[in-house]
């Protein structure tokens, strides 16, 4: 590939309301106001902040009433109407509800009945004779990788977690969460603990930056283990199957940031407020605390990581110091989060999320609710 | 009612496609026409005494030829209003294509034909099958694709793919015509029974051992070529003009599904694989470029088909996986649902 393309304008572009507006396919969630300063105008000051916004609030933009979804239905007969091709929601049985094969394998005799139940329960998210997805999600791999990531779970980083009552037991939904760590481990215990504090269990879909979907053997994993790229299109397409996406909003502002800025959220991308509101999904709030310690950055080196390829070249009290080793993160213990679900969607209609100012107003309220989690769950 | 052109009605699609449309009570007259003499699959329709289905030999890459056919008494009488432009494969599997005037075959084909369907005032519909490897694939094991999304324009792109991209475009430029409806499917890899596989850059033609980058193992969509056949007839029926995805209801990964089609893919890696495609280019040209490299061996796709759900009212009837054959072997199969 070189050089940009001119965009063809394809029949329906019209109709396409997410459209990019550039040449280039926007990867999701990109401020278009990102060149404006990036300092955190609200630390320390949340309270005036708020107060600030909400006046701006009445002012600017009126809340508008939830549209009546039944005025909006369409005249057409109902033997016209498009039938509903799939299933309206992908889910997953509840645990009791989930029939156990009789012989484990050998992983899976590591895990207890719960447990396994809960893999066996994520084998109706990929139905049918081809055991995968239409984005390369596995059951068979995860049911894998799964007794790893819970000894890393439970025992490296021993992680806490509370709230999950807060997370939808189905439909669509967002988990947005604040991103650390250089190695994207705060994402997999994200995973991991929605996965085993839910009944049905939901394995939440995690969106991933487009620089990993170019890494050999990584972008396989991820995709196989259920983590899709960051795209509108992939965005959409699982909110409207009724999934539960895990975003980091920050991207990988937050994964880069030194350790004189841990625990300070960067600027939020806005895109998952946008198709939050099309989608009609509520986003949870969800703070994870740790993993601005498992890998302090002291530097890093961006020109030589740009010349390279690479999003980030980190300096590390122990990378590149101790070779790969050196990229092992610190045994720290996790600590997770969830906020009260903010329920956009019944506040304003989905052509709502055309509204500029009014998705950068609701991105920073998610924003401010995230870190407000962080400072009370640091305290 | 309706009397269809088909053209490489000789190939396995153009075969399939004939089948349905003959056993489509709402088509009154078929007229087949192939590079090649007439399959034997089409002796039973030819017997039909109501004289359906007809049969035509002529050479949709020369001007002459099409002139000729479009002109002929056969489709004057056969009363031809819709033609369904299935495009051909290319003449020799590892070899160049054959170019005329500097164009593929491919691309002079569908220019030919749809220039002589515009100018011909009885005929008022367009069906054309497309490629969908003609998006713009970015990095990830897969991606869902749009009508919208870009055309992979970049000047790099081998000459399978480029005459895909060069027929999309030249359908796509009458879609907005008042004389003509013109409807283009776009349609991912396709696979029959027996592991018959249609428009994958890598793992179409004969069966065999292929090369693949080490580290990607893209999501390929498929669809049954019965449902493509099904969604031509939709196409035909429908009042709509348009790009339709079409696509069937599995996704698998590319060693998946060379496996299962009797291509095994050997995993080489990335540079390996580079030097191989530079060394290829200086001996034989850019032919089958696109086998050693190109985005499809690294990135996937997967497209979506709720447009030609709405629009067409086509749904996938055939599922896709394998079965164990009469002799105990275990092949690819499409299955009604």
């Amino acid at each position: 590939m070189s050089g940009t393309p001119p965009r063809m304008l394809l029949d329906g572009d019209e109709r396409d309301e997410i459209a990019p507006a550039s040449g280039e396919q926007r990867a999701l969630g990109r401020d278009p106001f990102e060149a404006e300063p990036t300092h955190d105008p609200f630390v320390g000051r949340l309270e005036e902040i708020e107060a600030l916004l909400e006046r701006a609030q009445e002012s600017l933009l009126p809340p508008r009433p939830a549209p009546d979804l039944a005025k909006q239905a369409p005249e057409t007969p109902a033997a016209l109407r498009p039938r509903p091709v799939r299933p309206r929601w992908v889910t997953t049985p509840r645990l009791g509800d989930v029939e156990l094969a009789r012989e484990a394998g050998l992983v899976e005799r590591l895990l207890s009945e719960p447990d396994r139940r809960r893999l066996a329960a994520l084998e109706h998210l990929a139905p049918g004779d081809v055991p995968y997805d239409r984005f390369g999600f596995s059951p068979e791999v995860v049911r894998t990788a799964f007794p790893a990531f819970l000894a890393l779970y439970r025992y490296y980083f021993r992680v806490e977690s509370r709230g999950h009552d807060r997370i939808p037991s189905e439909g669509p939904a967002i988990l947005a969460a604040n991103h650390a760590g250089v190695l994207p481990f705060d994402g997999a215990m994200a995973v991991i603990d929605v996965l085993l504090h839910t009944d049905p269990p939901r394995l939440p879909r995690a969106v991933v930056d487009r620089w990993a979907g170019s890494l050999p053997f990584v972008n396989v994993f991820f995709a196989r283990v259920g983590q899709v790229i960051g795209t509108r299109e992939n965005f959409a397409d699982l909110l409207d199957d009724g999934q539960c996406l895990l975003v980091f909003p920050e991207g990988m502002d937050g994964v880069r940031k030194r350790i004189t800025q841990r625990y300070r959220l960067q600027e939020f991308h806005t895109g998952f407020v946008e198709e939050a509101l099309r989608a009609r999904a509520p986003i949870v709030p969800m703070a994870i605390l740790g993993s601005d310690d498992q890998m302090p950055v002291l530097f890093d080196l961006e020109p030589i990581a740009r010349r390279l390829g690479l999003p980030m070249l980190p300096i590390t009290p122990t990378f590149p110091w101790l070779g790969p080793l050196g990229l092992l993160p610190y045994p720290v213990r996790y600590r997770i989060v969830y906020g009260e679900p903010l329920t956009f969607h019944e506040r304003f209609d989905p052509d709502a999320a055309n509204d500029v100012r009014l998705v950068r107003h609701l991105t920073q309220q998610v924003r401010r609710t995230v870190q407000q989690l962080m400072d009370r769950g640091r305290g | 009612m309706t009397a269809v052109l088909v053209t490489h009605a000789d190939e396995p699609i153009g075969r399939r496609i004939v089948k349905t449309l003959f056993y489509d009570a709402r088509v009154d007259r078929i007229l087949g026409v192939g590079n090649g003499a007439a399959p034997r699959a089409f002796d039973r329709f030819l017997a039909d005494p109501g004289g359906r289905f007809a049969y035509l030999r002529s050479s949709l890459s020369r001007h002459r030829s099409v002139s000729d056919l479009f002109h002929s008494a056969r489709v004057r009488d056969a009363g031809v209003d819709t033609v369904v432009h299935v495009p051909g494969h290319l003449p020799e599997e590892g070899a160049a294509p054959r170019l005329l005037a500097g164009v593929p075959p491919r691309t002079a084909e569908a220019r030919l034909v749809l220039q002589h369907a515009l100018d011909s005032p009885a005929i008022h519909s367009f069906v054309a099958l497309g490629s969908a490897f003609v998006y713009r694939l970015w990095p990830g094991n897969a991606n869902l694709l749009r009508e919208s999304s870009e055309l992979d324009l970049a000047p790099d792109v081998g000459p399978e793919l480029r005459s895909w991209i060069d027929c999309d475009m030249i359908f796509h430029g009458e879609l907005g015509s008042d004389q003509l409806r013109v409807v283009l499917l776009r349609l991912p890899t396709v696979v029959g029974s027996g592991g018959y596989v249609y428009l994958h850059p890598l793992l179409a033609g004969r069966p065999g051992p292929r090369l693949r980058p080490l580290g990607f193992d893209p999501v390929c969509a498929l669809v049954a070529d019965k449902d493509v056949a099904l969604a031509v007839a939709a196409a035909v029926h429908a009042k709509r003009s348009g790009v339709y995805n079409v696509a069937g209801a599995e996704a698998v990964p590319l060693s998946v599904l060379g496996s299962w089609t009797r291509r095994p893919l050997v995993p080489v890696p990335g540079p390996w694989l580079r030097l191989a495609a530079g060394a290829l280019r200086l001996a034989v040209g850019e032919a089958r470029l696109e086998r050693l490299a190109g985005d499809h061996l690294r990135y996937g796709f997967t497209l979506d088909t709720r447009r030609a759900e709405h629009e067409l009212e086509f749904r996938p009837t055939h599922r896709i996986g394998l079965a164990r054959a009469g002799d105990g072997e275990l092949r690819l199969e499409t299955m009604p649902v």
